[in-house]
């Protein structure tokens, strides 16, 4: 972002396509009306951006397509409150406001080589899923990479399609779960972090990333623990109530850090030193 | 000393409960401030005199699960049975300690007298006499003069309710008529005088929400209409429609509920005297429905209930 | 041209009507026993004897303002699709602030770190803070619950301040303490200052060493980290907190704001308003999750943002002025500078041992706890 630029005013934007991903969630492709913006629009896999519908108001979603797919930007949007709601209505040709990117990023760089353990529940997945997108158009800088990833139920797994093509590729391990039996599933039932229990990832040479619910997140970082990660190899994205998304309407932080421009990517290490609450 | 005897009336319940609401000294000669006791040894902070303004009983509900001990004044003790009509609090959670009050300050009126200088020490004698001292001198005010308007017309200086009574009963000396004189001679003003002179003090307003939350029969708390989205009936503009609208809101929620103890008006940083609305529209509810609040354990607030005849509300004829 | 001013005391009022020719002056003014800072004019009862009872905070970050209004319209090509513009205003009026506090002023430096010194600053504070001339008055005397002297200032303290102005017997003594201020100077009705100078910076000494410092030893605010992150401490002390919006709204130096989208039919606007991290719905997430969901966990991190978060992250600076209204202004005399002075020591005298926990607030109707 410029100096001179108005933070707190969207760029307008129109949604070129939805996708139902789960009965309660939705991704929109949106692309900057100005095609000179879009053009010029940079950002790094984890940031995140402010979605407006004008007369509503304004919510926080991050970017889950890569920046090495730039066609549009997509968000991934979980119906919980006022401005999801009237989000789940917008149809192709609406206009919406998109305020990015915001935020820092996954240190991927210093992910070159490594093994990498993603952990995602639910729309957790969405942060995920711009890093996994990222590091196959990259592939051949990174090592193996393992993806666990559950629901409540099978319909409540997002990007299907992702899934499907995950699956099928021979350099990606993917494991999904679901919370309990369902019918017609025969993959793995059980929670996320039992069943990273299960798998007993080696810690040797790997990164693990995990997003999902705050409840989910705490059981992953214990297991984590548990098998012998270190907290500096442990990355995680926070969440927190969010207004101006730029560090000044004081609400976000965790002590002197704020969710919203020093996060939301964090190692545990970091989460530690600020004593958050996790 | 009623502050020894209050100190020993404590000290004989204590045991049975987990906290005691009472009073200590504040952060200068001028203000008490409420403490919440959970040792015994605290019991020696405990003052009482005309600077305990507070309200303790506005934590009650909040403390709903606990066994707690509260002192209150005469106007406090009717929060106490408002609750109960409300089912707000469990009353055998509850131990009053009731104390008969011949008046409490207004800090702010304290302060006008002694031009806002700041008060070095402040005594109070037998007969309602205030001796203040400030770098400027010594003043001696009366309690009469410096009371809060409550005081000058209270009708209930004893608890109406109370497990243990801290002092000997006093009965009112004041005229029942002139609880609303001042709200009846309001009203003679013109629509014009009255409207100009809510928008004078509701521009001061600046939506701290500290009368809400000092309010002890404001309930909603969280839930408040004033910060709700949905429904979305005031903005978060700071101009005086919204701050009107919040107020007339809040006094329209304590119609027949408020107790009139007057917290609202005292907590306010702004000098807004917002118990006036409440205490008109308590009028009212006094004359239509000849009900006031805070008095009887087993009534119900008017709104709360419904009858098929009003005996003080003529029906149009259809 | 002098390098200082003087203001005969009666002609103090032509004075501000003179500054008001070319911006809109804010002054301390009465209104029945209240003192407020609002626009002054004729018919305004100037009160320059004690701080007002708010800080002169909202001449820059108003209460509310309108960060762009938007305008929905049908597409002219495609009348089912909607188009929207936007529309926002960042540039302001000349303003000065006359009668600020020394704190007030400084409140403004807090102010500056977090708006402007930053790579995304705040147009509408910036704008409005660079429109602004900060016309402050020396203390001749500490008001109750004052401590300027304990976080670094002084009731002659001249950060944030353009102007200084010094009350004398006969008048006010003006000195610019800032390049704009200088402007002040040039005001008609001011004579050259210099043979009250000395008398001035006589006073501004003396009032000083009238101020309390609550902090014992070395006058230092300093906080134990082990008992700031003990939960019964808090519970212990603030109890009596009834988690509203005073201390925040009527502190000089609290910033936070809530953003929220105000709307008629096919326009509307985005404003921001104060808020503060004492209401539980700051902090509340759209899943129903709250990170700060009883007044304890907010109070710590109203004392923990001004005493330990915000030094962390501008050069040890502390987010409070000293300015005392949080004190003189709660409900039930919560009084900051005491706690704060508690979290000296890793151990705080429970008298005997931690109260048990209070239990929680979560559910709106126990939200006073
Ligand atoms: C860094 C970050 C990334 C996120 N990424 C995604 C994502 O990719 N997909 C997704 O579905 N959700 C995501 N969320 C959560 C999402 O922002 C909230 O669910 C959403 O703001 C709720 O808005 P609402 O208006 O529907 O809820 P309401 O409860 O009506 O909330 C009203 C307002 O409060 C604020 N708010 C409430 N809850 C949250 C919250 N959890 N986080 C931030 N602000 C909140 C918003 O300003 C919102 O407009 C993310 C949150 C953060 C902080
Ligand atoms: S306490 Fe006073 S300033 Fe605060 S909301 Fe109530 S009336 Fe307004
Ligand atoms: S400390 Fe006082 S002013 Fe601040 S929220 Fe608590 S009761 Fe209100
Ligand atoms: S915290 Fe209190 S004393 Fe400190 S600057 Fe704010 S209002 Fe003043
Ligand atoms: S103390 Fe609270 S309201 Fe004040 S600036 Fe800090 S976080 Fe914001
Ligand atoms: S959202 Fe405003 S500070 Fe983080």
């Amino acid at each position: 972002m410029t100096e001179n630029k108005n933070p707190y005013l969207p760029d307008l934007a129109t949604v070129i396509k939805v996708i139902d991903e789960t009965p309660n969630i939705k991704s929109y492709q949106v692309i900057l009306n100005d095609p000179e913006k879009m053009k010029m629009f940079s950002y790094e896999p984890g940031q995140v951006g402010q979605l407006s519908v004008f007369g509503v108001g304004e919510s926080t979603f991050v970017i889950n397509s890569p920046p090495t797919r730039m066609d549009y930007l997509q968000f991934s949007v979980m119906r919980v409150g006022e401005v999801t709601s009237v989000i789940h209505e917008l149809h192709e040709g609406d206009q919406i406001g998109v305020r990015a990117p915001l935020g820092n990023w996954f240190p991927y760089e210093d992910m070159k080589g490594k093994k990498i353990l993603f952990i995602g529940g639910g729309i957790g997945l969405a942060p995920l899923r711009t890093l996994i997108l990222f590091m196959l158009d990259n592939r051949a800088d990174y090592g193996d990479i393992t993806i666990l990833y559950g629901s409540r139920t099978p319909p409540d797994l997002c990007y299907k399609d992702d899934l499907k093509e995950w699956e099928s590729r021979s350099d990606v391990s993917l494991i999904l779960t679901v919370d309990t039996e369902y019918p017609g599933w025969d993959k793995r039932t059980g929670f996320v972090p039992t069943v990273l229990n299960e798998i007993a990832p080696s810690p040797e040479d790997t990164i693990a990333i995990t997003c999902g619910p705050p409840i989910m997140i705490k059981f992953v970082l214990q297991n984590l623990a548990k098998l012998n990660f270190k907290d500096e190899n442990i990355i995680t994205t926070l969440e927190a109530r969010m207004k101006c998304g730029i560090g000044i309407c004081g609400r976000c932080n965790i002590g002197s850090k704020y969710i919203c421009k020093d996060g939301p990517v964090f190692s545990l290490a970091q989460l530690k030193e600020y004593r958050a609450e996790i | 000393m009623i502050s020894q005897r209050l100190r020993e009336a404590i000290a004989g319940v204590f045991s049975e409960v987990d906290v005691a609401l009472a009073y200590q000294q504040g952060f200068d000669k001028l203000h008490a401030t409420p403490c919440f006791m959970t040792m015994p040894e605290e019991i020696n902070k405990l003052i009482w005199n005309p600077l305990c303004v507070h309200n303790l009983t506005s934590y009650l509900p909040s403390l709903k699960k606990k066994k707690v001990a509260v002192v209150v004044k005469g106007c406090d003790s009717r929060t106490i049975v408002q609750f109960m009509q409300e089912g707000l609090i469990n009353r055998e959670n509850v131990v009053i300690i009731g104390i008969p009050c011949n008046g409490v300050i207004s800090v702010n009126k304290v302060l006008h007298e002694t031009n806002h200088e700041p008060i070095e020490d402040i005594t109070f004698g037998e007969n309602g006499e205030i001796t203040v001292k400030t770098l400027k001198g010594e003043k001696t005010l009366l309690l009469s003069d410096v009371c809060p308007d409550k005081c000058k017309t209270c009708q209930y200086p004893t608890p109406i309710v109370y497990d243990r009574l801290v002092g000997d009963p006093i009965t009112s000396d004041k005229s029942p008529d002139s609880v609303y004189a001042d709200i009846k001679e309001f009203e003679n003003k013109t629509l014009e005088e009255r409207l100009q002179y809510w928008e004078q003090e509701f521009d001061r307003c600046i939506r701290c929400y500290a009368c809400r939350n000092a309010c002890p029969m404001c309930i909603c708390q969280d839930s408040c209409i004033a910060e709700t989205r949905d429904p979305h009936w005031i903005s978060q503009r700071a101009t005086l429609s919204e701050k009107f609208m919040f107020h007339m809101i809040h006094a329209l929620h304590l119609a027949g509920r408020c107790v009139e103890c007057g917290e609202c008006e005292r907590a306010c940083p702004m000098g807004i005297p917002v118990n006036k609305l409440k205490r008109k529209i308590n009028l009212d509810m006094k004359e239509l429905f000849g009900y006031e609040p805070g008095i009887d354990p087993e009534d119900k607030p008017p709104l709360y209930t419904f009858k098929v005849d009003e005996v003080t509300i003529k029906e149009h004829k259809i | 041209m002098a390098d200082t001013g003087f203001v005969q005391k009666e002609k103090l009022n032509d004075f501000l009507n003179e500054l008001s020719k070319d911006a809109v002056v804010y002054a301390p003014c009465l209104e029945g026993d209240t003192v407020i800072f609002k626009a002054f004019d004729s018919g305004t009862t100037l009160c320059l004897d004690r701080p007002a009872n708010n800080p002169p905070k909202l001449v820059v970050f108003p209460q509310s303002e309108t960060l762009f209004s938007f305008k929905y319209k049908k597409d002219a090509e495609d009348p089912r699709k909607m188009s929207v513009e936007l529309e926002a205003n960042t540039d302001f009026p000349r303003a000065i602030i006359f009668g600020a506090r020394p704190c007030d002023a400084k409140g403004f430096r807090i102010y500056d770190s977090v708006y402007i010194d930053t790579n995304t600053p705040d147009p509408y504070y910036k704008g409005r803070r660079e429109k602004t001339m900060i016309a402050t008055l020396c203390c001749s005397a500490p008001s109750p619950g004052c401590f300027c002297v304990a976080v670094g200032g002084g009731p002659a303290h001249r950060e944030g301040s353009d102007v200084l102005i010094t009350q004398l017997e006969k008048g006010y003594f003006i000195e610019p303490v800032t390049e704009k201020g200088r402007a002040i100077l040039n005001v008609p009705r001011i004579e050259d200052g210099e043979q009250y100078a000395e008398e001035a910076h006589k006073r501004q000494l003396e009032s000083h060493d009238l101020v309390r410092n609550p902090f014992a030893e070395d006058g230092q605010p300093k906080i134990s980290r082990a008992l700031f992150d003990l939960d019964e401490f808090w519970e212990h002390v603030v109890s009596k907190c009834l988690s509203c919006g005073a201390c925040t709204y009527l502190c000089p130096t609290c910033y936070c704001f809530n953003i929220t989208d105000e709307q008629a039919l096919n326009n509307g606007e985005r404003i921001r308003s104060w808020d503060g991290c004492m209401f539980s719905h700051f902090t509340l997430e759209g899943s129903g999750h709250n990170p700060r969901p009883t007044k304890f966990k907010r109070f710590k991190n109203r004392v923990g943002h001004k005493f330990l978060y915000y030094p962390e992250k501008y050069n040890g600076v502390i987010a409070c002025c000293g300015c005392g209204r949080c004190i003189r202004h709660c409900p039930v005399s919560v009084d900051i500078s005491e706690i704060v002075s508690y979290l000296r020591g890793p151990r705080f005298e429970f008298t005997n041992e931690p109260p048990e926990s209070m239990g929680t607030d979560t559910n709106s109707q126990e939200q006073k706890q």
